[in-house]
């Protein structure tokens, strides 16, 4: 390892924290929301390599590989559902997508 | 040197999202993502993943990004001015919280001993393949359902309509470009 | 002797299950000859067990209920008492199965009321043959369903329902403190097999004896309707008259006779529990037949009189005389079942009319029922030289060899008790027969044919267990129980005392009943009964009795647990908390306001709420 695990680890709990205000701040725009998202699963990804490389296991290196295939099932339909949304109101805020509130 | 540059690259990406979650711009956004997502991926490398950092490159940088412009290029949502942005009511609760997550990890990271393993130990793509195939076999299995789901359901999704609010999915109609992407996506992967 | 036993247990179970199953797409005539053939079918097996009999045989079937050390295989016990038992029960049963062929020609279901029948038989044999107590308990439940199915035969009518219902809880009583004497069994010695419980009765404390033997003893009360729950019997009468006959006369009210017999030697070593047992059957006795001298329902005057004779048998089980109980139960059987039968044929040749002081001049007109009739009334009054007369005397002398006081009185309540039996079983036979009444209407034939045969056993019964200066004893030495030890005068002095009572009986209810005098009696009948006639009719008022005392209390507390504590306090604790929950979750429920971002800043919040807690901690 070429830096400790703790500077590893405080990279993407910064990361992280990032990705979560973007989530939280951008309630106007679904994108931005899901860029959010994207961030926040890199921070988990760094997390899951830095794992790997101090402990030198592969593992930590395979679930990155799988949070990258789930991200780009999940980045599809999220894709998709966002485009069906928009033709249904022409908007793209959050707040406007509340008919299946309980 | 290595370590230098890790934390150079640390501070590239860190900023690079800085900005990209102050963008108004969506497109923008994109593009300083991409450039984030760049330095994580010469990160991984540094970290002995040559092979994720290979993946990020081409999936997340690549594909991924490349799928939120078509979506974002096909919804016509390139015009800042017309979005709403968010106000001093939206950033203040979600920095305060966002500080106090990061805070709370990086105190929780930091209480461990840092014990330093000995050396850089490059994990090999021979390793990493019989990891992947022989103990997550299974993992593999599953994940290229989800895939296959996935694929499915954002056609079904994707679909146009003979009215737009219309509650059940009748018509034909021709295929609209994010599937397309979406499709692309999947065989990628 | 294996392929016997089962064959007798499987052959009416047989018969039962098909009919139950399609007995209603079977022809009539298949399904009433499938059900008397099966059970005709199990008396022949009966016949040849008995003629390949050497001695006590034990035969495993099947396993039935094991867990842990508790066993209970179907395992049968053939011995002479459930022989003989296992004998009288086919034969008589076939011959009401072919009388019901009869009785039961006009009715629709009949595929039910034979497969009911024939599960009855399966049931009670099951009951005799079983070796262990879950299985006689399993047996003893299954004629008491029976029972309770066959009393609500025609339940259309609510009082045949009520009463089949009647009968099921009240025997469910002693069916319970039997169960409690089962369960306690197991506990003590560790097993459940009669012959080995039997065996080890000696070596538990008196007490203990004592208390198993009451249980027993209410168990037994339960089945053979005898006091203090006496009180379903006389309302089983609303059944069918076969099953009367079959059920709440021959067979299953016997069942409790049987089962102390068969547990004698367990709990005849405690002297409490025999005098209890004898002191249950004399007073039965002597209760019923005071309520048979006031009935006017002729199936309620033979109800009383079986509590009365079975009340007989406990008491001779009470004085250890086996033999003698076991006679009187068989001989019983007979002439009880032919009594019950004659009176069905009164009954469907008068229309149904059940009131004996509507009947009359019989004798001329139905011939054919009144000479078997009579046969069974001369054995019930016990006229010396019948069956009954022998079977009786037999209990009568036991009682009197016991001597003491409180043996000394039951004897003399036993001769009281002969004596009323003699006087209301005349009675009925002059209301019934004699005089004039109206012309009836015919039988089918093979109703009166059954009588014979019982007729014929009533009345040669005695040979079974002739006196001892008449020659000897058979059944006496096939039980090889101790018989009691008296010298030929002294019991033919006894005799003749039961032989004088019987007759004196006679005589008196000839006196009060007999010539013209049946006249005036029918007109005094016409008034409403009063004074001690109304209190007899009505069987000492014990249904009354009960009611006060059970009852009411039960309905007063019922209604108390049911108005304030289910009503008051957990209904309405419930509501209130329901109410509660209610409000709560209608205020949480306005946070769903389907706001997304209202659920991520929750969702964040929570999460940062967690970390800095866990962050909290660790510095």
């Amino acid at each position: 390892m070429i830096v400790p695990l703790v500077h590893v680890l405080i990279l993407a709990a910064v990361l992280f924290a990032l990705g979560l205000v973007c989530v939280l701040v951008w309630r106007s725009n679904v994108i931005m929301l899901l860029i959010g998202i994207e961030i926040m699963l890199n921070a988990a990804m760094l997390a899951f390599v830095g794992g790997a490389g101090h402990w030198g296991m592969a593992d930590g290196q395979v679930f990155a590989l799988m949070i990258m295939a789930m991200t780009s099932a999940e980045v599809s339909l999220a894709l998709a559902l966002v485009v069906y949304l928009h033709r249904r109101k022409k908007t793209v805020n959050v707040d406007e997508f509340n008919e299946m509130k309980g | 040197m290595e370590a230098t540059l890790f934390y150079i690259l640390a501070a590239v990406a860190v900023i690079a999202t800085l900005f990209a979650i102050t963008e108004k711009h969506a497109v923008h956004a994109i593009v300083y993502l991409v450039t984030s997502f760049f330095a994580l991926a010469v990160v991984f490398y540094l970290l002995g993943a040559p092979l994720v950092a290979v993946f990020e490159v081409i999936i997340y940088a690549g594909a991924i990004m490349v799928l939120f412009l078509f979506v974002i290029m096909m919804l016509d949502l390139g015009h800042p001015e017309k979005a709403a942005r968010p106000g001093m009511g939206d950033w203040w609760p979600a920095l305060v919280l966002g500080a106090v997550i990061a805070g709370a990890v990086v105190v929780l990271a930091a209480s461990r001993p840092a014990a330093m393993t000995a050396g850089v130990s490059v994990i090999g793509v021979r390793e990493f393949g019989r990891a992947l195939f022989q103990k997550y076999g299974i993992a593999v299995e599953i994940i290229s359902m989800q895939l296959l789901f996935a694929l499915v359901g954002a056609f079904y999704l994707g679909r146009r309509r003979p009215s737009p609010p219309a509650p059940l999915p009748e018509g034909e109609g021709g295929r609209r470009p994010g599937e397309g992407g979406a499709a692309r996506e999947e065989e990628t992967v | 002797m294996k392929l016997y036993l089962a064959l007798i247990l499987l052959l009416p179970l047989l018969g039962g299950t098909i009919n139950a199953i399609v007995g209603r797409k079977l022809p009539r005539r298949l399904t009433e000859t499938l059900a008397c053939g099966m059970v005709w079918g199990a008396f022949v097996c009966a016949l040849l067990a008995f003629a390949a009999y050497r001695g006590p045989e034990t035969v495993e079937l099947a396993s039935w209920l094991a867990a842990f050390d508790f066993r209970a295989p179907i395992t049968l016990y053939l011995d002479s008492l459930s022989l003989v038992m296992v004998l009288m029960i086919t034969f008589v049963c076939g011959l009401i199965h072919l009388y019901a062929v009869g009785y039961m020609a006009d009715d629709p279901s009949y595929a039910r009321f034979f497969a009911l029948l024939n599960l009855f038989v399966f049931a009670m044999l099951v009951l005799v043959l079983a070796e262990n107590l879950p299985l006689l308990y399993l047996g003893w439940e299954g004629v008491g369903f029976c029972s309770y199915a066959l009393i609500g035969f025609w339940y259309r009518e609510e009082k045949n329902a009520t009463a089949g219902r009647k009968a099921f809880i009240v025997t469910r009583i002693g069916d319970t403190a039997f169960g409690i004497a089962i369960v306690w069994c197991f506990q003590l010695f560790q097993t459940v097999s009669i012959s080995q419980i039997n065996q080890m009765g000696f070596l538990m404390p008196v007490g203990v004896v004592t208390a198993l033997g009451l249980l027993f003893l209410a168990g037994a009360m339960g089945k053979s309707a005898q006091l203090p729950l006496t009180v379903w019997l006389p309302d089983a009468m609303a059944g069918p008259t076969p099953v009367s006959a079959l059920i709440h006369a021959a067979t299953m009210v016997t069942a409790g006779v049987y089962l102390l017999a068969r547990m004698f030697p367990l709990i005849g070593t405690s002297a409490t529990v025999q005098a209890a047992i004898a002191l249950t059957g004399g007073l039965t006795a002597f209760y019923a037949a005071t309520c048979a001298l006031a009935q006017r329902d002729l199936k309620r005057v033979l109800a009383y009189s079986t509590i009365s004779q079975i009340g007989y048998m406990v008491l001779g089980v009470g004085c250890g005389a086996i033999t003698a109980a076991t006679f009187h139960l068989l001989v019983h059987a007979f002439f009880k079942a032919l009594l019950f039968l004659g009176a069905g044929c009164v009954i469907t040749a008068l229309h149904h009319e059940q009131d004996i002081f509507r009947m009359g001049g019989l004798r001329t007109t139905l011939p054919r029922t009144f000479w078997p009739f009579l046969a069974g009334a001369i054995c019930l009054a016990g006229i010396p030289l019948t069956g009954g007369f022998f079977s009786k005397d037999a209990i009568l002398l036991a009682v009197w060899e016991k001597g003491g006081g409180l043996y000394g009185g039951l004897y003399l309540l036993g001769l009281l008790t002969a004596l009323l039996t003699s006087i209301y079983t005349f009675r009925m036979v002059y209301l019934v027969f004699g005089g004039e009444g109206a012309h009836p209407h015919t039988l089918p034939r093979v109703m009166e044919w059954m009588l014979v045969p019982l007729a014929l056993l009533g009345l040669f019964g005695g040979i079974l267990n002739l006196p001892e200066y008449l020659g000897k004893g058979w059944l006496g030495e096939f039980l090889a129980t101790a018989g009691v030890k008296v010298s030929h005068g002294e019991e033919l002095v006894l005799q003749g005392i039961a032989a004088l009572v019987a007759l004196t009986g006679l005589s008196l209810a000839r006196y009060r009943y007999g010539g013209a005098r049946r006249a005036e009696r029918l007109v005094e009948a016409e008034a409403e009964p009063t004074g001690v006639t109304a209190f007899l009719l009505n069987g000492w008022y014990l249904d009354n009795l009960y009611r006060i005392l059970f009852i009411r209390p039960y309905e007063a507390l019922s209604r108390f647990l049911w108005t304030r504590v289910d009503e008051g306090v957990i209904d309405d604790s419930l509501d209130r908390l329901a109410d509660g929950l209610g409000r709560t979750g209608q205020g949480l429920g306005s946070w769903t306001n389907g706001r997304v971002s209202l659920y991520i800043t929750s969702f964040a919040a929570g999460l940062a709420l967690i970390l800095g807690w866990l962050a909290w901690v660790v510095w």
